[in-house]
C-alpha cells in the first residue's frame, strides 16, 4: 500500500513529517497542494472530505494517507507513523498555525501509552514547534512529566465542573485527586489558562439541564481551594451540544452566549479575572 | 471663548414666565453634586460625591461615584456607580465589573464607569413626563471601560468602550464591546491607517472611540411606524473621537443606524454637517417637544481620523470647527428640525462664532415646554433657551478646582421640584439681563464720554461686514 504525505509549499510541519518518515524509513509520495500535487489533492479530498477538516483558516497540512488510513496535523501524523493507533485520543487536528501546535490533548488517549505520547512531544519539540496542550485533569502523571520536561508551552485545563459531576461529564468515573493534582500542576506552566464549558448534564431525577451558576460558581472555588490563588485566568464559555457525546445532551437547546453573563459574576465571587470566553 | 478676566457668576439670566423652572444638578469642580434652584441657591451639595455625570432619581436621590481610579492607571475611570439618598447614605452600589490591582493601590473591584449611565424607568435619565426612573428596582445600563488588545485596529493596549447592563442585585446580564463592531463602522483606509499609529493614545492606551453617551431610544414613532432600527430597546452613543452617533440593536449588538464618520457623502449628510468631537446625542424621548429627534450638542473642537490637512499634519483629529452647534434632526432624513448655533446665539458668523464654543464635555436637554437646557460644558456655563431661541436662564459655575483651573460643567440637567419632596418649593425671582455696556465695577469711570468734539468732513460709519475675514451673508453665500 503506498503512502502519500499531501503538503503545501513552505509547509514547515509538512517539513516534520517527511523528516520523521525518512527516518523511520517509511517510503511515501509527495503531492504538494499549492505546487503539482494540487489535481491530485483535489482528487483526493473529494473522495475523503469527511475525513478531512476544514477549519476558519482552510485545511491544515500535512495529511498522511496509506490508502485506509487518514491522518491530518502534524501531531496524529506524527503519532500514527510512530505508533499507529496507541495514540489514538492524545492527537487531533489544531487550530494554531506557523510554530504553534495544538491539539494535544493529554487527557484523550491511553495513559498506558504515555512514553509513546511524550516521545512525539520531544519530537516535535526538537524541531522548534511551540505546544499548546489541554488537559481535562485526568493523567495527571503525564501533565508532571511533561512540565518538568518543559515540553510544554501552554496549558489549558477544561475543569468540566464541580467534583460531583464531574465523572458523567468526561463519561467515566475519575478520582477528584486526579483533577486536583492537575490543578495544581497546570499552574507552574509557563503558560497557562483554566476554562469551563456550560455544557448540560444530566439530574438525579432524570431531567438534563446545563450546569447552574452556582455550580460554575462551586468550581471556581475548587479551584481556589487546590491553587490558593483567586486571581487565575479562568474562563467560561458555550458549549455547543450537537458535539456532545451522549444522544440525548445533544437534544439540549443551546444557551445564547447572553446567558455566560449570570455565571461569570457568579465565578467572580471565587476566581476574580473570569471572563467569557470569546467565540 | 472671549471671556473678560472679571465676569459674575451664579445665575445672570431667569425669566420666570418662559423658564420650564426646576432644580438643576451638576457636579461642582471638586466640590461634589450640586443642586441649585432657578436663583442659583446651593440648595443641597453632596460633598464629594462625584459625578460623571450625576443624575437625580425621583425621592431625593442622587447617582454617582464614591471615587476615581488614580489617573496613572486609569483614564477617568470611576470606581462605582452608587446611589445616594437625599442624607447621603448609600443605598444603591455597583462596582463588580473588574477586579483592578493598581501599583501602590488597594486591590478593588471597580466598575469603571465613565460619562453615561440609565436606569431603568427612564430611556435618557432626565425629566420625561410618564417615563420616572426606577428607585428601588429595576436594571442600568453602564458605560464603562475594558483594556482590549485588538490588532485590526491597532497592535498598542486600547482603553475600549463596554456597555453593560446590571440587575439591582449587580448580576451582569448584558454586555455590548464596542471594539467588537470595529467593521461596522465604516472607516476608510486613511482613517485606518492613522488609527493603527495613534489611536487617540493617552498614558495608559489608546482612548480610540471615547463614548461619551449612552441611552435608550425608548418608544418612538419610528418603531412605531415599523422601522426596525427604532426598537425602544436599542440603545444611543456617540464616539468622541470618531466623530460618529450610531444605535446598536440590543439583540444582536450590531449598528442599526449610524451618521459619521463622514459627513460628506450624501447630500443628507452635508446639509447637516460635520458633526465633530459631539456629546450627549440622544433620541428626544416620547411626551417631550421633538419627541424621536436626535439632540446633540456638536462640540466642533478637533476629532477624527483621516487624511492629513494643515490643521492636523498626521490625519489624527483632522477635523476641525472652533464653535458648537446644538443641533435636533430628523434620524430618517436628517434634516435639522431645530438649532442652536453663534448663529441663534446672536453672534456674528463666523468672527465672532467662538462665542458659543465647548470643544470638549456638554450637553442639551429638552424640556417638556420645548425649551432646552443646553451645557456649554467648559466655561462652566448651563442655559436655557426657547424653541425661539431666546436666552431665558443663565447659570456660571463659580466653582473652579483647586487641583485643575476650570470651572468646567460636565453635564448639568433640570428636574421637577417633585423630585425632591425633601426640600420647600422655592421662591422663583427673576433676574433681569444686565446692560453689559453701561454695567461698571466699582471704581471704574460710568459709561459715556466726558467731552465731544466734531470733525469737519468726517463721513458716518458703514454698518456692513468689510472685515479681514467674510462674516455674516456674505460668509454663507
Amino acid at each position: 500500500m503506498s503512502n502519500t504525505i499531501y503538503s503545501a509549499t513552505g509547509c514547515t510541519r509538512c517539513k516534520i513529517a517527511k523528516r520523521c518518515m525518512s527516518e523511520l524509513g517509511i517510503a511515501y509520495e509527495e503531492q504538494d497542494m499549492k505546487a503539482e500535487g494540487k489535481e491530485a489533492f483535489q482528487k483526493f479530498y473529494a473522495a475523503n472530505r469527511k475525513a478531512i477538516y476544514r477549519g476558519a483558516d482552510g485545511v491544515e497540512f500535512p495529511i498522511f494517507s496509506d490508502g485506509i488510513v487518514i491522518r491530518q496535523g502534524i501531531g496524529p501524523v506524527l503519532a500514527h507513523l510512530n505508533y499507529q493507533e496507541k495514540l489514538n485520543g492524545f492527537f487531533s487536528v489544531g487550530s494554531l498555525h506557523k510554530e504553534w501546535v495544538d491539539g494535544i490533548h493529554i487527557s484523550g488517549g491511553n495513559p498506558e501509552y504515555a512514553e509513546e505520547f511524550l516521545n512525539v512531544l520531544r519530537y516535535l519539540k526538537t524541531n522548534n514547534m511551540k505546544l499548546q496542550m489541554d488537559t481535562d485533569g485526568r493523567n495527571p502523571a503525564i501533565l508532571e512529566k511533561i512540565l518538568l520536561e518543559k515540553l510544554a508551552d501552554v496549558v489549558i485545563m477544561n475543569i468540566k465542573g464541580p467534583g460531583a459531576l464531574y465523572g458523567q461529564i468526561v463519561g467515566e468515573a475519575v478520582d477528584a485527586a486526579d483533577i486536583e493534582k492537575s490543578m495544581a500542576l497546570v499552574i507552574t506552566a509557563p503558560a497557562y489558562r483554566f476554562r469551563t464549558s456550560i455544557v448540560p448534564v444530566f439530574r438525579e431525577d432524570g431531567s438534563i439541564s446545563y450546569l447552574q451558576p452556582e455550580e460554575v460558581a462551586a468550581t471556581a472555588k475548587w479551584l481556589d481551594q487546590v491553587t490558593g490563588n483567586k486571581k487565575l485566568p479562568y474562563f467560561i464559555a458555550l458549549a455547543k451540544p450537537a458535539e456532545l457525546q451522549d444522544e440525548r445532551l445533544k437534544l439540549a437547546e443551546a444557551m445564547t452566549a447572553d446567558m455566560l453573563f449570570r455565571y461569570r459574576t457568579a465565578a467572580r465571587n471565587h476566581q476574580v479575572l473570569v471572563d467569557i470566553e470569546k467565540a | 471663548m472671549t471671556y473678560p478676566s472679571v465676569y459674575p457668576t451664579g445665575v445672570t439670566v431667569y425669566n420666570p414666565e418662559k423658564c420650564w423652572s426646576g432644580y438643576t444638578i451638576y457636579q461642582a469642580r471638586e466640590k461634589g453634586a450640586l443642586l441649585i434652584d432657578m436663583n442659583g441657591a446651593e440648595v443641597q451639595l453632596w460633598k464629594g460625591l462625584h459625578g460623571f455625570p450625576n443624575k437625580m432619581l425621583p425621592g431625593g436621590y442622587v447617582l454617582g461615584h464614591s471615587g476615581e481610579r488614580n489617573n496613572a492607571f486609569g483614564m477617568q475611570d470611576q470606581t462605582d456607580l452608587i446611589q445616594v439618598d437625599f442624607d447621603g447614605n448609600i443605598v444603591w452600589k455597583f462596582n463588580q465589573l473588574e477586579y483592578i490591582e493598581d501599583p501602590g493601590e488597594e486591590p478593588q473591584w471597580m466598575a469603571r464607569q465613565h460619562h453615561d449611565y440609565q436606569r431603568a424607568g427612564n430611556p435618557v435619565g432626565y425629566y420625561v413626563p410618564g417615563m420616572d426612573p426606577q428607585v428601588d428596582k429595576g436594571n442600568t445600563l453602564i458605560l464603562c471601560h475594558k483594556n482590549v488588545k485588538n490588532p485590526k485596529i491597532s497592535d498598542k493596549v486600547l482603553i475600549d468602550d463596554v456597555i453593560i447592563e446590571t440587575t439591582w442585585n449587580g448580576d451582569i446580564v448584558w454586555e455590548w464591546t464596542c471594539s467588537d463592531h470595529f467593521d461596522e463602522y465604516g472607516f476608510d483606509e486613511a482613517a485606518k491607517n492613522i488609527m493603527s499609529r495613534d489611536p487617540n493614545m493617552r498614558p495608559t492606551g489608546g482612548d480610540w472611540m471615547h463614548i461619551n453617551s449612552m441611552s435608550v431610544l425608548g418608544p418612538n414613532k419610528w418603531y412605531d411606524a415599523g422601522d426596525e432600527r427604532f426598537h425602544p430597546d436599542n440603545i444611543i452613543w456617540d464616539g468622541r473621537e470618531t466623530n460618529i452617533i450610531a444605535i446598536i440593536d440590543k439583540k444582536t449588538g450590531k449598528i442599526a443606524w449610524k451618521v459619521g464618520p463622514y459627513y460628506d457623502s450624501s447630500p443628507e449628510l452635508k446639509a447637516l454637517g460635520w458633526i465633530i468631537g459631539q456629546h450627549h446625542a440622544h433620541m428626544i424621548p416620547r411626551g417631550l417637544p421633538g419627541e424621536g429627534n436626535i439632540l446633540v450638542f456638536d462640540n466642533g473642537g478637533w476629532a477624527g481620523y483621516g487624511a492629513p490637512n494643515p490643521g492636523s499634519p498626521t490625519g489624527a483629529k483632522n477635523a476641525l470647527r472652533d464653535y458648537s452647534r446644538v443641533l435636533e434632526f430628523d434620524p430618517t432624513t436628517l434634516k435639522i428640525v431645530w438649532q442652536y448655533t453663534p448663529n441663534e446665539a446672536g453672534y456674528l458668523h463666523p468672527v465672532d462664532s467662538n462665542r458659543f464654543y465647548s470643544p470638549f464635555i456638554s450637553g442639551a436637554q429638552r424640556l417638556p415646554n420645548g425649551n432646552t437646557l443646553i451645557t456649554e460644558g467648559s466655561g462652566g456655563r448651563v442655559i436655557e433657551v426657547t424653541a425661539k431661541h431666546e436666552l431665558v436662564w443663565e447659570y456660571i459655575s463659580p466653582y473652579w478646582g483647586e487641583k485643575l483651573n476650570l470651572n468646567m460643567v460636565y453635564r448639568a440637567y433640570r428636574l421637577p421640584y417633585e423630585w425632591v419632596p425633601q426640600l420647600p418649593t422655592p421662591t422663583e425671582v427673576p433676574v433681569k439681563r444686565v446692560n453689559v455696556k453701561t454695567f461698571r465695577m466699582p471704581g471704574a469711570a460710568p459709561a459715556g464720554h466726558l467731552r465731544e468734539t466734531t470733525v469737519a468732513g468726517v463721513r458716518g460709519y458703514q454698518g456692513d461686514t468689510a472685515l479681514c475675514v467674510a462674516a455674516g451673508e456674505e460668509a454663507s453665500e
